[in-house]
């Protein structure tokens, strides 16, 4: 018999006996970018691991005891839930002039590439986090930061998103680029966008 | 149960603390909707709709033929299959802070999880009970389905 062919009435074998005291699992899928994460299920007896793409568990089911779930069983159990998966957030970043509200021109230039995005999503909510270098007091910098923010949800805020916008300022606190204090460092005086 | 749901709104306001109070105890939103799913608010069901926005202590609910997603501010998403049943029991999304946990309970059906910003940053702080065990997630996409106690 074939390793594959094994394998797959090995896991039929599993899921079968899983099936009988409990139906509930747990499959592991790949991420977007490839990658893929971990999930531990736990229950009475212990904990599984499962590392690798289409590995599943029974919850509740025997500790270590893992298989590999078919793509059928896949599309019949969470066809409908997969389906219903709401678009993935995108991320903007844009640039101010030192210890200024203005945007840099290149950043300007982006804000009709996030209406885009708004304008391509049923129902968009946006959160907008502002950022600044270490030039000046953290007071003065989370200040900065909100006005920042804030201008950018006035320029991006349309009748679509309504009043799903949450705006908020980091100061000098979150540094895309370490920095010593009192430098200025373009890259650090921005606003996060997501779109979602 | 009344007074737990107070407790975490209560726990929400302290830790937005300062700016608009209706906006920040909002958690999520509703962005996908197929079919019967609703919203339950304090036991009382609210009709889903893209941009239903969602709360610490709302369930997630879908009927027989229906399926909802919904995406977090820490863009944690969830989608749900028919016949399910989600409860947010506990959000707190402030990394200048710290502050970082998502736990839910699923009684029945099935979901689509993709993690988001919080299982990045602090993997251990999120999990997902069911009747038989709980998930925990370690940045990841995964399905589940749960079979409700008889």
């Amino acid at each position: 018999m074939g390793y594959a062919l094994r394998r797959a009435s090995l896991a039929m074998i599993v899921l079968g006996l899983a099936g009988c005291a409990n139906r509930s699992y747990v499959v592991l899928l790949s991420n977007d970018d490839g990658t893929t994460g971990k999930v531990l299920v736990s229950g009475r007896g212990g904990a599984t691991l499962l590392e690798k793409h289409h590995e599943g568990a029974a919850i509740g089911g025997p500790t270590g005891k893992t298989f590999i779930v078919s793509e059928d069983k896949i599309a019949k159990d969470f066809g409908a839930a997969m389906a219903a998966r709401p678009k993935k957030p995108s991320i903007f970043l844009l640039y101010f002039e030192t210890g200024d509200t203005r945007l840099t021109p290149e950043s300007k230039a982006d804000i009709p590439k996030i209406l885009e995005e708004v304008n391509n999503r049923p129902a968009p909510d946006i959160s907008i986090i502002g950022h600044t270098d270490t030039v000046g007091s953290d007071d003065e910098n989370l200040a900065l930061g909100l006005m920042r923010a804030r201008l950018v949800a006035e320029r991006i805020g349309t009748t679509k998103i309504g009043d799903r916008v949450s705006v908020g300022s980091h100061g000098e606190k979150n540094l895309l680029q370490p920095t010593p204090d009192n430098t200025a460092e373009p890259r650090n005086r921005r606003a996060e966008v997501t779109v979602r | 149960m009344f007074k737990v749901r107070l407790f975490f709104l209560a726990t929400a306001f302290f830790v937005a603390g300062g700016t608009s109070f209706a906006q920040d105890a909002v958690i999520g939103y509703v962005k996908t909707v197929q079919g019967d799913a609703a919203i339950v608010v304090g036991g009382k069901a609210i009709k889903a709709e893209p941009a239903t926005p969602v709360q610490i202590g709302n369930v997630l609910k879908t009927g027989k033929a229906g399926s909802m997603g919904v995406t977090f501010k820490d863009n944690t998403i969830m989608s749900l299959g028919p016949d399910t049943e989600i409860t947010v029991d506990e959000y707190l999304f402030a990394p200048g802070k710290g502050d970082l946990k998502l736990s839910a309970s699923m009684t029945k059906g099935s979901l689509n999880y993709v993690s988001g910003i919080i299982a990045k940053l602090k993997p251990e702080a999120i999990s997902l009970k069911t009747p038989t065990g709980t998930i925990g997630v370690r940045g990841t996409h995964f399905l589940t389905k749960v079979e409700a106690e008889q």
